[in-house]
């Protein structure tokens, strides 16, 4: 058995990893990438910590996680398209309609 | 419907009756606005009502009957004041310190004396001439097409607010319709109000009655605060019957005769106002803006006289032993704004050509005798012991020779109010028909040419096709903004041209008719815009399309430069001219003389008295030869000679409508003589009073009594005086003005023989004395009189410097204190938010940022709650 700490600590540098690139990365579909690696991390966390306590809970904030996860990627895809039709480009830095 | 007052006397019929003569012509007015608003334009409103005009001239036919039983009774029976009262409502009034209720009744009563039987039969016996006047001026004129029922309306108001003044038994009414007066006067002014003239002239005359308007109301304030003590219940503190009854006066006389001394003489320059008398003197002139010699002649005849009549109103103030010498200083400052004005106008009447404005600084001449005259009976009335009985009760020794005095003295200058009015009523008709024959001919040689064309033509048909269609623009300008963008682009106004059967016009015409309305030039319409464009269009119209208002640039029907001769192309109004001009002279045994040798006479007779009196006596009598000089001027400049333009020899003969007053009033005029023989020259408002009506003096003996006292005073002063005066109005004055005016007729020009005499004189003294008056023509002295004494040009120049001086620091305060403290904290506020703004980068890099900042935040807070 792993020790959770280890489970933990490589969550914590997903997170950070996943971080650092939805700031620095211009390319919108990397950032939600970089999102969905955050959110990942965070489900590790709670798997980690469920078999830790073994509690249920952990997994079952899991898989709600995982299937917000997959409708923010389909919105987010969305949004992307309909960008591109407007810009014709996903550059995030083009993009600040929401200015002032 | 007791009357009440110290003067009670038997009830006549004819005063239950009397209300109707103020009601008939008030009520009159809605009936002809809302009629003439319904039937505007129908044939038969137009034709057989005259648009109003034959609505109102019953109407002012049945005011003037009553008038005539009021003043019949009044004269048959006793002569003595008479009241008849109807109260309106009653309510209570708490005086401070006291535990009773007073009641204050307010209502309307007829009050009726010698002065309101004068003014009563001029105010409604011109009223009447004027409304036929009217007929066959206004209705001929198609200016004034489908709006002469505004025209009557107002008239008939105007005359009901003269009547009502007259006929009020209180300083209160009579102050309402003086008011009401002044509304009338502001809206006939005004009547061509689309010239900017015209509405200046409305206004002005407006603003400076209202200044002297402001001094009558604290005036009566003060009146009423005096009486309000002494008066019983029901009556009003500024009834007749309470401020004239002698023992009131001497109660008030007794605790604060210098405080009335004072409310009388605010009130006094109420009718300074109302008079257009000196210094409040500058609406006169302009008011000629009016219909031509109607607003003309009410502000001749009529609405001037209510100046005159409330001095002369104030009498028994003036008459009263409570009073004695206590009001002999105001007497003088009367006469002295009376003489005054008497040579002011009369000097800048030699400089105008405008035959109308000659007449106008006439009325103000004249009107200013009268006041003189005023001034000089109510000083008589007011330092001499008139009465029968002193003060103290025993019985006066001099009571005939005084009273005499006084009553010639006051009828004097009632009198020539009487023979003024009648005179000047006909000058201005007969001065309206000359403008308007003048006009007529100069419109038919010179037949109206089109002179709008930098309007296009299809924006005139526009504004008809909105008006037939009864669209407004803004509703039509709606229908027509396919996109509703708020803007109208050059296709859509093309379409709507089409649409509309206006016109299809090709691009480049559209270009044109776009630059026509697009002020701005951004190439599309706004509502804003075709509105002006449209509104220019039809005020246009208004003012010029369908009449000659285009010509008055180049002929001015109105000056005295463009007639001359006319004396035998309009006998009838040559003769009324002349009478009238003869009796404002005070030519020997015309109309005028009988009234202006008794002003001249006593206002002298008070100058032996007391010297400062001097200065009006002198003024008189200058005035006098002013007179000739102006009148004979105005007459020949018009009348005789040969015609100056074309035009003035194709002036024809007036209309039946205009000829029948100048008919009858030149017999007014010429009979004067009748009249004073009846007494009408002893005419004043005291129980004393003994007319001729009394039986006490035959005709045939006022007529002896007249003439030896106008030409074999047995007094040698009086004798020379009168033959001086005689001198200086009937000789000099004229002789100057036949030496340098007019002439004899055109060959083949025939007119009436009575003219004869005059224009072979006028041919005699010019040919021998002819004189060179070019270099006073051209003096600075000249030029200020044509400038009407630069009065206009000071009070202007004073509104500008203090009036508008104070609105602009006003104004600066405005803006800067209320206005500022607001802009601050919007400014504030505003510039707040801006810098808020700037965080919202829009940027999602920039969210992510401040969401993990946020978070970590809080994840410190709660770490450090938990901690």
């Amino acid at each position: 058995m792993i020790d959770p700490a280890w489970v933990s600590g490589l969550s914590a540098l997903l997170f950070v990893i996943g971080l650092a690139g939805a700031f620095t990365r211009k390319n919108a579909i990397i950032v939600l990438m970089c999102i969905e690696l955050m959110l990942n991390a965070a489900n590790m966390q709670f798997a980690a910590a469920a078999v830790h306590h073994g509690d249920a809970t952990g997994w079952v904030y899991t898989i709600f996680a995982i299937a917000i996860a997959a409708s923010e990627v389909a919105i987010g895809l969305a949004i992307f398209l309909a960008m591109y039709g407007q810009h014709e480009s996903i550059t995030l830095d083009d993009v600040n309609v929401l200015r002032n | 419907m007791a009357g009440s007052g110290s003067t009670e006397a038997v009830q006549s019929a004819a005063l239950e009756y009397a209300p109707y003569i103020v009601l008939l012509p008030m009520l009159a007015f809605p009936v002809i606005l809302f009629l003439g608003k319904m039937f505007n334009g129908n044939k038969m409103w137009k034709e057989g009502l005259k648009e109003g005009g034959l609505i109102a001239l019953p109407v002012m036919g049945a005011s003037l009957l009553i008038s005539l039983w009021l003043i019949t009774d009044f004269i048959g029976g006793s002569g003595h004041a008479d009241t008849a009262g109807w109260t309106w409502f009653t309510s209570g009034m708490w005086d401070s310190g006291q535990t009773t209720v007073t009641e204050i009744s307010l209502g309307f009563g007829i009050y009726i004396d010698h002065v309101t039987v004068m003014l009563l039969f001029i105010a409604s016996f011109l009223c009447l001439l004027i409304n036929t006047f009217a007929i066959g001026y206004m209705n001929t004129d198609p200016i004034n097409d489908n709006r002469n029922h505004r025209f009557y309306a107002e008239f008939v108001l105007f005359c009901s607010g003269m009547l009502g003044m007259v006929l009020a038994d209180s300083f209160l009414w009579l102050f309402i319709f003086w008011e009401l007066m002044g509304l009338c006067s502001y809206l006939l002014i005004g009547f061509y109000y689309e010239r900017p003239s015209a509405a200046y002239a409305a206004k002005k005359a407006f603003l400076t009655t209202r200044v002297g308007d402001v001094f009558l109301m604290v005036g009566l304030a003060m009146l009423w605060t005096l009486f309000h003590p002494y008066a019983g219940a029901g009556q009003g503190a500024l009834d007749y019957s309470v401020v004239f009854y002698e023992g009131n006066i001497e109660k008030v006389a007794a605790s604060s005769s210098g405080t009335l001394a004072w409310a009388l003489g605010l009130m006094f320059i109420g009718a300074v106002g109302k008079s257009a008398q000196f210094p409040l003197h500058v609406w006169l002139p302009d008011a000629m803006e009016g219909p031509t010699p109607v607003s003309a002649l009410i502000h001749a005849a009529t609405m001037v006289n209510a100046g005159l009549y409330l001095v002369a109103r104030m009498f028994p103030f003036f008459g009263a032993e409570a009073l004695h010498g206590d009001l002999a200083d105001l007497a003088f400052i009367i006469a002295a704004i009376g003489g005054t004005t008497a040579v002011m106008a009369a000097a800048i009447a030699f400089v105008q050509h405008d035959l109308k404005k000659v007449l106008a600084y006439s009325t103000m001449s004249q009107l200013a005798y009268i006041f003189t005259g005023l001034g000089a009976a109510l000083y008589l009335a007011n330092t001499l012991h008139w009465h029968e009985y002193l003060a103290d009760g025993t019985k006066n020794p001099d009571y005939y020779v005084n009273h005499a005095i006084v009553v010639v003295a006051f009828g004097a200058a009632l009198f020539h109010l009487f023979n003024h009015a009648m005179a000047k009523g006909m000058l201005f008709m007969a001065s309206g028909a000359v403008i308007h024959e003048v006009h007529h001919a100069h419109h038919h040689l010179h037949p109206h040419d089109d002179h709008h064309d930098e309007s296009p033509e299809e924006l005139l048909m526009l504004a008809n096709y909105l008006h037939d269609s009864d669209q407004s623009v803004f509703g039509f300008f709606n229908s027509i903004d396919l996109d509703q963008s708020g803007e109208i682009d050059t296709y859509e106004f093309q379409k709507a041209l089409k649409d509309a059967n206006i016109a299809d016009l090709p691009p480049w015409e559209m270009k044109r008719l776009m630059a026509a309305v697009d002020m701005d030039g951004n190439g599309r319409i706004d509502v804003p815009e075709l509105e002006l464009s449209l509104g220019r269009i039809h005020l246009a119209s208004l003012a010029g399309d369908d009449d000659h208002h285009d010509h008055h640039d180049e002929f001015d029907a109105q000056s005295m430069e463009n007639m001359g001769g006319l004396a035998s192309k309009m006998p009838l109004t040559a003769t009324a001219m002349l009478v009238g001009s003869l009796s404002i002279m005070g030519f020997p045994l015309i109309g005028g003389f009988w009234s202006k040798e008794g002003i001249i006479a006593n206002t002298w007779r008070v100058a032996l008295d007391d010297p400062r009196f001097f200065y009006p006596a002198m003024c008189v009598l200058l005035g006098a030869a002013m007179t000739g000089f102006y009148m004979s001027r105005m007459w020949l400049k018009t009348f005789a000679g040969s015609p100056k333009t074309e035009v003035a020899a194709h002036v024809h003969p007036t209309n039946t409508w205009i000829k029948t007053p100048l008919f009858i009033l030149t017999f007014m005029s010429l009979g004067a003589i009748v009249l004073a023989s009846m007494g009408f020259t002893h005419w004043a408002p005291d129980e004393y009073y003994e007319p001729f009506f009394d039986g006490k003096k035959s005709f045939v003996e006022g007529f002896v009594y007249e003439m030896e006292h106008a030409f074999a005073n047995s007094d040698a002063f009086f004798f020379v005086l009168t033959y001086v005066a005689i001198l200086l109005g009937a000789i000099v004055g004229p002789g100057l003005a036949l030496s340098l005016y007019g002439g004899k007729l055109d060959e083949g020009e025939d007119s009436l023989p009575w003219f004869a005499p005059v224009l072979a004189l006028n041919q005699m003294v010019k040919g021998r004395y002819h004189w060179d008056n070019s270099s006073f023509a051209q003096s600075g002295f000249a030029t200020a009189l044509e400038n009407r004494l630069y009065f206009d040009h000071y009070y202007d120049m004073a509104m500008l410097k203090i009036v508008a001086a104070f609105s602009f620091k006003a104004a600066e305060a405005d803006s800067s204190v209320i206005d500022g403290t607001v802009k601050t904290i919007e400014r504030t506020s505003q510039q707040l938010s801006t810098k808020l703004r700037s965080l919202t980068t829009g940027s999602a890099r920039d969210y992510i940022l401040m969401a993990a900042l946020g978070t970590l935040v809080l994840f410190g807070l709660i770490w450090g709650v938990v901690a």
